[in-house]
């Protein structure tokens, strides 16, 4: 199998493989087709194509396209049933085997192309997403592209954008992130607007780079190119010099204001809430918008299990486990799981104690701090089961001693609901790590065993007992 | 025929001073353009004045105010508010009252 080469291929492997239900009948954009493909996450469904959207004739919608671990698999080219360890190995190993980019003339994304006062946001079908939302959201499973005043640097992010009216789109790409370090650092300062192409439906692997946790400075364009095992075709924007996946069902061109605001949220985030971080975002003037003729529009519902769940679970895993490594952290796996919002990071160590727990909160607190709870275990529990992580950390995390805080000022992450409006605003928070390893300090006499048959029963009677258990046809 | 807005506050006593204010409505007619931002210099009521637009108000994290407002639009405003980037959008529009 190889990594299918734009949306429609991977739509077409999906639907092969059961994950993919296609809507004839009219759905509405207002609630009711994100209501099901928040429902759809929620329940680990699939992903759906809404063929007929009310007001928006000739256009299509597709909701949430690597929601579950399965559509994960198909979007790397694997089978569905692959593992969660597995897909984070083949992660690690394309991330490190980054393809450059190859430039192109013609596009389909370029079939029509609509600029100056014929742009109209409300000519996209874009969906109300949430009850009580802040207005309709279109980017939520887009890739948002800038590049750097001062250097060559291009940035592929994913942020959310709301449509305000005709001609303007809000934002929240989060001060802390590559596009807002860009923005605040070279272009605010000279008071010069800011270029962005906001492109949607593009191939899933390359909207999977630009929503991974990625170096500052690296390409994410060569990143998507490593994860599908051939290089991304871009094409030069209409109004800009930016360049886009040239396989992009839409792409919307705009400049951020380097001095005009607009309303932006409330949204229903990532982490599962809308709490409230309203008020300071970004504002851009659209400057043309390029689409195919029969164009697909991407939705992420966004909340609880949303698709940036399995994608940040493992590109955010993997990044931990580099860092960690690099401060000389005895680390053997990291596993983020879906379920924890993109909050909760479960790492094992060769060896452990209150030292290693609290330098791996440390490490993973230094530049922005988006996980706010970290288990640390020994490795002779997976961290990719959860029950024998619940487990030890139920039993062996001590309430004083086991529970490491560390604050910060300027670079808590304003979308986590525990926080109060105050600290939100002044990027005020708190991690934790939880140390859920033996005291190397213990004697090996004196340390508690595990009563499972893996470690309480000699090696002989592990074999005989496994082979009576497959004898009566157990699994 | 009158128009149905909602409108996202931080403190909704601002709304409730009597005097003209500036805000963000969003036009709840229903279409293709349902949900559009106009910015508009405006006086709020509550309870609604009768020939006055309906107006529906939600807190910051979208709460819904269970007893609705009535809204009298003064003059519509420019797209955008002065401000950089991630300034506070409120502030903003408190600035441009005056």
């Amino acid at each position: 199998m190889t990594a299918p080469n734009d949306l429609r291929a991977f739509l077409k492997a999906i639907e092969q493989s059961g994950d993919l239900v296609t809507v004839n009948g009219q759905v509405d954009w207002d609630e009711e087709l994100a209501g099901l493909g928040r429902l759809s996450c929620e329940r680990q469904g699939p992903a759906f194509m809404f063929n007929n959207v009310k007001d928006y004739g000739g256009w299509r919608v597709t909701t949430n396209p690597i929601a579950t671990w399965r559509r994960m698999a198909v979007a790397l080219g694997l089978p569905a049933d692959t593992s969660v360890r597995r897909l984070y190995e083949i992660y690690a190993e394309r991330e490190q085997k980054t393809i450059p980019p190859v430039v192109v003339k013609d596009a389909p994304c370029k079939e029509v192309i609509i600029e100056g006062d014929k742009v109209d946001l409300f000519d996209l079908p874009t969906p109300m997403v949430h009850e009580g939302d802040g207005g309709r959201y279109l980017g939520t499973w887009d890739i948002v592209v800038s590049k750097d005043h001062d250097s060559d640097w291009v940035n592929w992010g994913m942020y959310r954008f709301m449509v305000h009216n005709e001609k303007y789109l809000t934002g929240y790409p989060r001060p802390t992130s590559h596009l807002g370090k860009m923005l605040l650092d070279g272009y605010v300062p000279k008071g010069k607007p800011m270029p962005i192409a906001i492109v949607i439906g593009a191939d899933v692997n390359s909207h999977f780079a630009a929503a991974a946790t990625f170096r500052l400075n690296g390409d994410e364009a060569e990143l998507a190119g490593g994860l599908a095992g051939r290089p991304v075709e871009l094409i030069k924007c209409h109004s800009n010099d930016l360049m886009v996946p040239a396989n992009a069902e839409i792409v919307i061109e705009a400049e951020v204001l380097p001095d005009g605001i607009a309303q932006e949220g409330p949204y229903g985030e990532y982490p599962g809430y809308r709490s409230g971080e309203m008020g300071d975002a970004l504002c851009c003037r659209v400057t043309a918008i390029t689409h195919r003729k029969d164009p697909i529009l991407t939705l992420d519902t966004t909340g609880f299990m949303d698709s940036s769940a399995t994608t940040t679970s493992i590109s955010g895993a993997i990044a931990i486990k580099r860092r960690l490594e690099k401060h000389g952290v005895p680390v053997v796996d990291v596993y983020v799981p879906p379920e924890g919002g993109v909050h909760l990071a479960i790492v094992s160590v060769r060896r452990g104690g209150a030292a290693v727990a609290k330098q791996v909160v440390e490490v993973l607190t230094q530049r922005r701090a988006l996980i706010s709870k970290v288990i640390v275990v020994d490795d002779d529990c997976d961290v990719f089961n959860i029950p024998a992580v619940l487990h030890a950390f139920a039993t062996k995390c001590h309430p004083e001693r086991g529970t490491h805080i560390h604050t910060y000022t300027g670079r808590a992450n304003a979308l986590t609901p525990a926080y109060s409006q105050e600290e939100r605003a002044k990027r005020l928070g708190a991690s934790v790590a939880f140390d859920v390893t033996w005291p190397p300090e213990w004697p090996v006499g004196t340390t508690p065993i595990r009563a499972t048959l893996d470690q309480m029963y000699s090696p002989a009677m592990q074999e005989q007992v496994l082979r009576r258990w497959q004898a009566m046809g157990l699994k | 025929m009158s128009k149905v807005y909602e409108s996202f506050v931080r403190d909704v006593s601002r709304l409730l001073n009597g005097r003209e204010i500036v805000m963000c409505l969003r036009d709840l007619t229903p279409g293709r353009k349902k949900y559009k931002g106009i910015n508009v210099r405006a006086v709020v009521s509550q309870p609604p004045r009768q020939g006055e637009d309906m107006l529906w108000v939600r807190s910051v994290c979208g709460v819904k105010f269970p007893d609705p407002f009535s809204v009298r639009i003064v003059e519509n405003m420019p797209d955008v508010f002065k401000g950089a980037p991630y300034t506070d959008y409120f502030d903003a529009m408190e600035r441009a009252e005056r």
